[in-house]
C-alpha cells in the first residue's frame, strides 16, 4: 500500500499530530477518571473520522480468505449427484450426515453453528465458482484471484480499487486482522492497516518519552520513501485510536462467546473495530491450511476437513452473534483460490482442482440457499476432473459490492468484466 | 509524495492537541528521500550491509583490514573460518545431531522440540556466526526450498533437511542440493511425494518441484506436464519403520515420460531412480531454472526489480559453470547493478531484529538458552521467525510484501527491548553508556554523531539530526555533562530512536 493519490482531507497542524494525542489520552485514563478516559479518546477518535470525507454508509466487506485451496465439494456437499459418492468412496460426507439437506445440497455437519443463520437466511452459498483462468498454481492462482484484472496488466488488487473508486477514508478504512502480512487484495495506492490485534498495538516504554518519539517518527517519516513511509507513519497515526478502543474494553454482544482459534481471535478484533465505529468499510482475515492433499477425513471431531470447517463455522457464528443487529451492514464472503479434484487421490485427500465453493454470511445475504447453476459431476460436465467454475467468482463479489457496498460502477474494480448478479443479496435501502 | 500526505495517513485524535507539552517544534525534514540517499555510498558498508545479517564495528574494521575482496573471498569459504565461538553455542541444542532414529528414540510420543531447537539454531548462526554470508544463503535456500519449521509432518526430520541438504549444498551446486532435496524424507513428506504410487500420484510435490523448486511458474510445463512430474517421482518414498528415504520400484510408475525436453524409456520400476535423478539433475541445469534462481539470488542481494540484463547474465554464469552457486555470487556482486544498489532493499523483520542485535553487540546466554529462546519469539511476533513460513513458497522477498503497521511497531518495541535493555534479561549486553566513547563529545549534536556512527556506521543527515535532537530537547552546541539523564536512564530511548529510523530498516 501506499499513500492516496488524491485524498488531501483537512488536517490541523502536523505538530499536533502523532503520540501527543496517545498522551493525552494516558493523562486522561490517570488524571480524570474511567469516564472521561472512554468518552474522549472515542469522541475524538469520530470527529477524526468524519473530517475524512463522506461518511461511508455501505457495509462493511469482511473477506475471509481460505488459502490453500478449499474443497467446497466437502462442505456445500452435492448429495443429489451421484457421481460425487462415486468419486469420493473414502471421505464422501453420507448423506444421511448432512444438514438441512435438499434435492442436491447439504450442509456438512461441522457448520452445524452457522445453522440458525442459514435457516434464518442470513448464511448461504454459491457453488461452482472459479477464475477465468483456471491455474492449479496456489501462487498465481491466488495472486490472479486477489489482483482480479485477468487479462489486464494491472498490478493493484480489487479490494485496494475498491477504495480507490470510493476515495476518502480513515485510517481504518481497509484492515488486515491477525496477520503482520497485507493481503494482494489490497495492494495498490490506497491506504490500509495490518494489525495483529488491537491489545497489543502499542509503542512499550515510558509514555512521555514516547509521545516524543512517536512525534519525531512521524517527521522524519513523513520524508522517507512511500514503502517505508506509509506503514510507520499508519501505525503512529493509529495509536490514539487503539488507545481509544482498549479502553472501551473488550466486552462481547449478545453472550457470543468466541471459540479460542487464531480465526475468531481476528474476527473479533474485525467486530471491535466496528462497534468502535473506527470507520472500516474492508476487513481480510486469512485462514488458511486447507491443503489436504492426504487424510481429508471423516466427518467427525479429528477429521482435518471436519476440524477446519468446525473451526470456520465457529469463529464466523460468534461473530454474527457479537455484533447482532449490526450484521445489517456487514457481508462476510470466503474465498479460496481454488477448489479441490473431485475425484479422492490414493492417499485419502483431494489434489488441485477448479470450481468451488463461496460462503456468505449477513444481514443482506439472500440465505438458506445455494445460488449459482449447477455444470453437475458427470464426466463430460468436468473441467479436466475438476468441479466446473460455472460462476465467475467477480459475478459474487461484484453483486455484493454494487447492493452492499455503494459501487455503483464495477469498471474499476474488475475492468473488462461485467458481472451478472445472481441475487445473492438483496439491495441497501 | 508530500509530507502532508503522509501526515495526512495519520488522521486521529484531535481533541489531543491541547495537551502539547512545550518543547522545540520539530524541524521539517528534507522533501521526499530515496532510500538510497539514507545511506552513505561507501562501497564496503553497502557489500557488509547485504552480505551479512547487519554490521558491527568489529566487522567494519575487519574488512576494512582485508578490503573487500579477500573478505569476500574469506566469506565465500566458510570452512575456513574459524566458528568455534558460536559453534559452542548452537551445541546447547544437542538435538541437532541427532538421527532420525534417534529423535525417535528420544521422543517416542512425538514432539516438536527438535523443530523448535532448529529454528533457534538458525538465528544463533545469523546473530553470532562469522560465517555471515554462508548464513544469508544458508536463509535464501531454506526459503527456495521451503519446509516450514515448525509443521507436523516433519517433525523428526526438518532439522537433517537443514544439516544433509541445505548446509552442504549451499553454496555448492544446485543440482546437487535439488537431487538432496527431492530425495529427503522431509521433503517428501512435506509435499505429499512419499503417499504418491503410479496407480495413484499425488501432484503436490510434482508440481512445486516445477513451479518453486526448478523452471519456475513462467517455465513453460502444462498442467499435464505437472501430472507427467508426479508420475516420474513415485516410487519416492518414507521408509514408516525408520522415517529414511526409501525407493519402492513397485511403486514406480513405468512407461515412456517426456516434459520440457526431457525424456527416458522408464521400462522398469528398478531402474526408476535412474530415471528421477536424470529428471532432476535436468531440470536443474534447465534455462528456465537458471533464469529462475538468477531472479531470486538479484531479488535478494540487488533490488526488489532487477533487470532483465542482470538477471540474464546471471543465468549465463549458472549454466556455464555446471549449476554452481559460487561463480554466480562473485559475478553478482562484481555487477554494476549491485554497485548502484545502495539502500535499495528494505530489511524484514527478522533481519531488522537481528541486526539490532549485532550492532548492539549484545551476546548470547552465559549459558543455556533462555534469550535465544527470546529472540526467537521476538522475531515471531514481528512476522518472521526463521523457516516458519506457513506455506511452500518461502518468505517474500520484497518490501511491498512487509508494509505493516503492527510489524513497524513490533520492530520499534524490540528495539527498545534490546537497548533498554528490559528483555530478554538473559542475554549478555553491554552497558548502553558503553555505546559512546569513553570520552564524551563535548556538545549534544556530537554525542548524537558518534552514537549513529557506533550504531549505523554513518551519521545521520542534518534534517534527521536535528529531529533526533529536538526528540531529546537539546540544541546541537549545548555542552554535554556526564549527569544528564539522557546520558543515563533516558539513553535507550536514544539508541531506539536511531534503530528505528530509516537507515536501519535499509540493508
Amino acid at each position: 500500500m501506499t499513500t492516496p493519490p488524491t485524498c488531501d482531507c483537512p488536517e490541523p497542524d502536523a505538530r499536533t499530530r502523532g503520540g501527543l494525542s496517545r498522551r493525552a489520552f494516558l493523562r486522561a485514563s490517570t488524571a480524570v477518571g474511567a469516564l472521561a478516559a472512554l468518552s474522549g479518546p472515542l469522541m475524538s477518535t469520530r470527529l477524526a473520522f468524519a473530517t475524512a470525507g463522506l461518511p461511508y454508509t455501505g457495509d462493511v466487506l469482511v473477506v475471509i480468505s481460505l488459502r490453500g485451496g478449499f474443497d467446497g465439494l466437502s462442505a456445500i456437499v452435492p448429495a443429489g449427484d451421484p457421481a460425487y459418492y462415486a468419486a469420493r468412496p473414502n471421505i464422501a460426507v453420507p448423506a444421511a450426515q448432512l444438514l438441512d439437506r435438499g434435492t442436491m445440497f447439504g450442509l456438512h455437519p461441522a457448520l452445524a453453528p452457522l445453522l440458525p443463520y442459514w435457516r434464518a437466511g442470513t448464511f448461504g452459498a454459491v457453488h461452482a465458482v472459479g477464475q477465468t483462468d483456471a491455474t492449479r498454481s496456489h501462487f498465481s492462482s491466488l495472486e490472479e484471484m486477489e489482483r482480479a484484472a485477468p487479462g489486464t496488466s494491472l498490478r493493484t488488487g480489487w479490494l485496494d480499487r475498491t477504495l480507490g473508486v470510493r476515495g476518502g477514508g480513515s485510517t481504518f478504512q481497509a484492515a488486515v486482522l491477525g496477520s503482520t502480512m497485507i493481503s494482494q487484495s489490497l495492494s495498490g495506492p490506497t491506504r490500509e492497516i495490518a494489525m495483529v490485534d488491537i491489545d497489543s498495538f502499542r509503542l512499550d516504554g515510558d509514555p512521555t518519552i514516547n509521545a516524543r518519539r512517536a512525534q519525531a517518527l512521524q517527521t522524519v517519516y513523513a520524508a522517507a520513501p512511500t514503502n517505508m513511509a506509509a506503514p510507520a507513519s499508519t501505525a503512529l497515526g493509529a495509536l490514539t485510536t487503539t488507545a481509544a478502543i482498549k479502553a472501551g474494553g473488550n466486552v462481547t454482544g449478545n453472550g457470543a462467546v468466541y471459540p479460542t482459534t487464531p480465526l475468531a481471535k481476528a474476527l473479533r478484533e474485525v467486530s471491535r473495530l466496528i462497534k468502535a465505529s473506527a470507520g472500516l468499510q474492508i476487513a481480510c482475515v486469512d485462514y488458511d491450511d486447507w491443503d489436504m492433499h492426504i487424510g481429508l477425513g471423516k466427518p467427525a471431531a479429528g477429521g482435518a476437513m471436519n476440524d477446519h470447517l468446525a473451526t470456520l463455522a465457529g469463529a464466523m457464528a460468534a461473530f454474527a452473534q457479537d455484533l447482532g443487529s449490526l450484521m445489517s451492514r456487514v457481508t462476510v464472503v470466503t474465498l479460496s483460490e481454488f477448489g479441490r479434484r473431485l475425484a479422492e487421490n490414493g492417499s485419502g485427500g483431494t489434489d488441485h482442482g477448479h470450481g468451488n465453493a463461496v460462503l456468505l454470511l449477513g444481514g443482506g445475504v439472500v440465505g438458506g440457499k445455494v445460488h449459482g447453476p449447477w455444470p453437475g459431476l458427470a464426466p463430460a460436465a468436468l473441467d479436466s476432473g475438476d468441479l466446473r467454475g460455472q460462476t465467475d467468482y467477480r459475478d459474487v463479489l461484484g453483486e455484493v459490492l454494487q447492493k452492499r457496498c455503494r459501487i455503483d460502477s464495477l469498471s474499476t474494480v474488475f475492468p473488462g468484466f461485467a458481472a451478472a448478479p445472481l441475487g445473492v443479496v438483496r439491495q441497501r435501502p | 509524495m508530500t509530507r502532508r500526505r503522509v501526515l495526512g495517513v495519520a488522521a486521529t485524535g484531535v481533541a489531543a492537541a491541547a495537551a502539547l507539552p512545550v518543547l522545540g517544534a520539530f524541524p521539517a525534514s528534507a522533501a521526499a528521500t530515496t532510500q538510497g540517499s539514507y545511506l552513505n555510498g561507501d562501497p564496503l558498508l553497502h557489500l557488509l550491509r547485504r552480505t551479512t545479517y547487519g554490521t558491527t564495528p568489529a566487522l567494519i574494521a575487519e574488512a576494512r583490514s582485508l578490503g573487500a575482496a579477500a573478505w569476500l573471498n574469506q566469506q565465500l569459504a566458510p570452512s575456513l573460518i574459524n566458528d568455534s565461538t558460536c559453534d559452542g553455542v548452537v551445541a546447547r541444542f544437542p538435538n541437532l545431531t541427532s538421527s532420525i532414529s534417534q529423535v525417535r528414540a528420544d521422543y517416542p510420543a512425538g514432539s516438536w522440540q527438535v523443530m523448535f531447537d532448529l529454528g533457534r539454531a538458525t538465528l544463533t548462526r545469523a546473530a553470532w556466526s562469522k560465517r555471515q554470508l554462508f548464513e544469508v544463503m544458508v536463509d535464501f535456500w531454506s526459503n527456495h526450498l521451503n519446509i516450514t519449521c515448525p509443521s507436523s509432518d516433519v517433525w523428526e526430520s526438518r532439522h537433517r533437511f537443514d544439516a544433509d541438504v541445505i548446509r552442504p549444498h549451499a553454496l555448492g551446486r544446485f543440482s546437487n542440493m535439488l537431487v538432496a532435496s527431492s530425495l529427503h524424507p522431509a521433503m517428501l513428506r512435506y509435499l505429499n511425494n512419499n503417499v504418491s504410487r503410479k496407480e495413484s500420484p499425488n501432484e503436490n510435490f510434482g508440481r512445486e518441484l516445477l513451479e518453486l523448486h526448478s523452471v519456475g511458474v513462467d517455465g513453460g510445463y502444462s498442467e499435464a506436464d505437472v501430472r507427467t512430474s508426479a508420475l516420474v517421482m513415485t516410487g519416492c518414498t518414507v521408509d514408516a519403520a525408520t522415517g529414511a528415504f526409501l525407493y519402492s520400484p513397485d511403486w514406480h510408475y513405468t512407461g515412456p515420460v517426456s516434459l520440457l525436453g526431457w525424456s527416458a524409456d522408464n521400462a522398469t520400476g528398478e531402474a526408476g531412480l535412474s530415471v528421477v535423478l536424470s529428471y532432476l539433475r535436468y531440470l536443474a541445469a534447465h534455462p528456465s531454472t537458471a533464469r529462475h534462481i538468477a531472479t531470486k539470488l538479484a531479488t535478494r542481494f540487488v533490488s526488489d526489480q532487477p533487470s532483465a540484463a542482470l538477471i540474464q547474465s546471471l543465468a549465463n554464469v549458472y549454466l556455464r559453470n555446471g549449476t554452481l552457486i559460487v561463480p554466480v555470487l562473485r559475478a553478482l556482486f562484481a555487477s554494476a547493478e549491485f554497485q548502484a544498489s545502495v539502500g535499495s532493499k528494505v530489511r524484514r523483520p527478522y533481519e531488522d531484529i537481528i541486526a539490532t542485535v549485532r550492532t548492539l553487540g549484545i551476546a548470547p546466554d552465559v549459558t543455556g538458552t533462555p534469550g535465544i529462546e527470546g529472540l526467537y519469539w521476538i522475531a515471531s511476533s514481528a512476522g518472521q521467525a526463521p523457516l516458519a513460513w506457513h506455506v511452500v513458497d518461502g518468505y517474500p522477498d520484497v518490501a511491498e510484501a512487509w508494509q505493516s503497521a503492527s510489524g513497524v511497531l513490533r520492530r520499534w518495541n524490540a528495539h527498545m527491548q534490546l537497548a533498554a535493555p528490559w528483555w530478554p534479561p538473559t542475554l549478555v549486553r553491554l552497558p548502553p553508556r558503553q555505546l559512546l566513547p569513553a570520552l564524551l563529545p563535548a556538545t549534544w549534536g556530537g554525542v548524537v554523531d558518534a552514537l549513529a556512527t557506533r550504531l549505523l556506521g554513518q551519521t545521520l543527515s542534518a534534517a534527521d539530526n536535528a529531529v533526533a535532537l529536538t526528540f531529546i530537547q537539546k540544541a546541537a552546541t549545548d555542552t554535554v555533562v556526564a549527569s544528564d539523564s539522557w546520558l543515563g536512564w533516558q539513553l535507550p530511548y536514544l539508541v531506539g530512536f536511531i534503530l528505528d529510523l530509516p537507515y536501519h530498516g535499509l540493508r
